[in-house]
């Protein structure tokens, strides 16, 4: 299965129309933590992009690294979703749907961080190669796996991220893809958390 | 025993002391309150004399609230309330979060702190749900659906902790359990969302951006 990253595109959040509508949501997170700062510092809440402009330069190139990382490993998910989903029966075509949103709002919400650090998002690549699924089965073997990296690629990245914001964006998006993993093993018949600390064996 | 009661002019650290939750109010300034239990002074004064609460405070905050979480899965499981598809979707929760209590309590020890103690009685939890700002309370539970409920609102208590403590913590290696537990600590949220809604993933699973309730 090779997936056209153009065609792709038009629902990655990542031209106009929706990529507005999900830089929008991307506020969520950020709002969030203007809460924390309220409860952990005493000192004047600041919007989340404001934040992220007034770290330290090297703590930020460092973030846009690994956001970059995550935004590439978010924008493969999310093809293999689009690409996926008419494999799917009924039920787990639904959750399928689901998790395709939520994924969308994972590259709005780390193309936004992106840009906030003064950064630019790297490159789509033309094309994904998702393998030869065929059956309900293999889409979500295929969805399943593609899960769990990303789970690795957060795990990784979030003890080297900038704390606050930036952090907690990456921890949210971590959380909801462990959650999708939870849903996706439970429609493959496996234990839906068969760890007390979510690790990229699951 | 009565409940800890907020005080004027009373110090961050005795606050903490108190192990206190959820949103609170007192006399000579407005407070605000962390889910896991952050009381501050806004008044600017008061604010800077405060030492800021170190990773050891803010493990112990986690150990508190995952305590709770434990009891109220015992209570729940324990009982009749569950049908049985729901009761084994929670069963190995309660393990998971033993493990979590586990784990932080060593980390917590490791850095000199002494965990807290969990609730002792359902009058003692539900005081604690209270203070935490949970609707439910484990001794008006009704059915099934009144306890997954209940679990389901302590868990985003729970994720909402972390959340929390995730953008604090100094030790990146707590920062990385931290970061583990939260995920699974959503994944149970998931699996309750699951149970309540069988086969509805939007409900199961409603937001792209997981922060819970802080």
């Amino acid at each position: 299965m090779v997936i056209d990253t153009e065609r792709a595109a038009a629902g990655d959040g990542e031209e106009p129309t929706p990529r507005r509508a999900l830089l929008g949501q991307a506020g969520a997170t950020l709002a969030g933590f203007t809460l924390l700062a309220l409860t952990g510092c005493g000192a004047q809440p600041k919007p989340g992009p404001q934040s992220v402009k007034r770290a330290a330069p090297p703590v930020r190139s460092n973030d846009v690294v690994l956001l970059g990382r995550l935004l590439d490993l978010e924008r493969r998910t999310v093809a293999a979703y689009i690409a996926g989903i008419p494999l799917l029966r009924h039920p787990e075509a639904k959750a399928a749907e689901q998790f395709l949103n939520e994924e969308l709002q994972h590259t709005g919400e780390l193309l936004s961080l992106i840009k906030a650090a003064g950064g630019t998002a790297p490159d789509r690549p033309p094309s994904y190669d998702l393998g030869h699924p065929r059956t309900p089965e293999d889409v979500l073997a295929l969805l399943h796996a593609l899960e769990r990296a990303q789970i690795a690629a957060y795990l990784e990245a979030i003890p080297r991220l900038s704390p606050d914001p930036v952090r907690a964006a990456a921890a949210s998006i971590l959380t909801n893809d462990a959650q999708h993993i939870a849903i996706l093993r439970l429609a493959q018949g496996q234990t839906p958390a068969p760890s007390a600390f979510v690790s990229a064996h699951e | 025993m009565s409940e800890p009661r907020p005080r004027a002019g009373v110090t961050r650290r005795e606050m903490l002391a108190l192990g206190g939750a959820g949103l609170g109010a007192a006399a000579g300034g407005a407070l605000v309150a962390a889910a896991g239990g952050i009381l501050l002074d806004a008044s600017p004064a008061t604010a800077t004399s405060l030492p800021s609460p170190t990773d050891a405070d803010r493990l112990r905050r986690l150990v508190s609230v995952e305590l709770l979480m434990l009891y109220c899965y015992e209570h729940v499981l324990a009982g009749p309330l569950l049908r049985p598809r729901a009761h084994r979707l929670m069963l190995p929760v309660r393990g998971q979060e033993e493990a979590h209590v586990r784990v932080l309590s060593s980390r917590l020890a490791a850095l000199g702190g002494t965990p807290p103690v969990g609730p002792a009685s359902v009058k003692e939890a539900d005081r604690d749900l209270a203070r935490r700002g949970v609707g439910g309370r484990l001794n008006q539970l009704q059915g099934g659906r009144d306890a997954l409920f209940l679990l389901l609102a302590v868990e985003q208590v729970v994720v909402g902790a972390y959340f929390v403590a995730l953008t604090k913590l100094d030790d990146v290696r707590l920062v990385a359990l931290a970061a583990q537990i939260m995920a699974n600590d959503a994944q149970h949220e998931a699996l309750v969302g699951e149970a309540l809604h069988p086969g509805q993933a939007q409900k199961a699973v409603p937001y792209g951006l997981v922060q819970g309730i802080q």
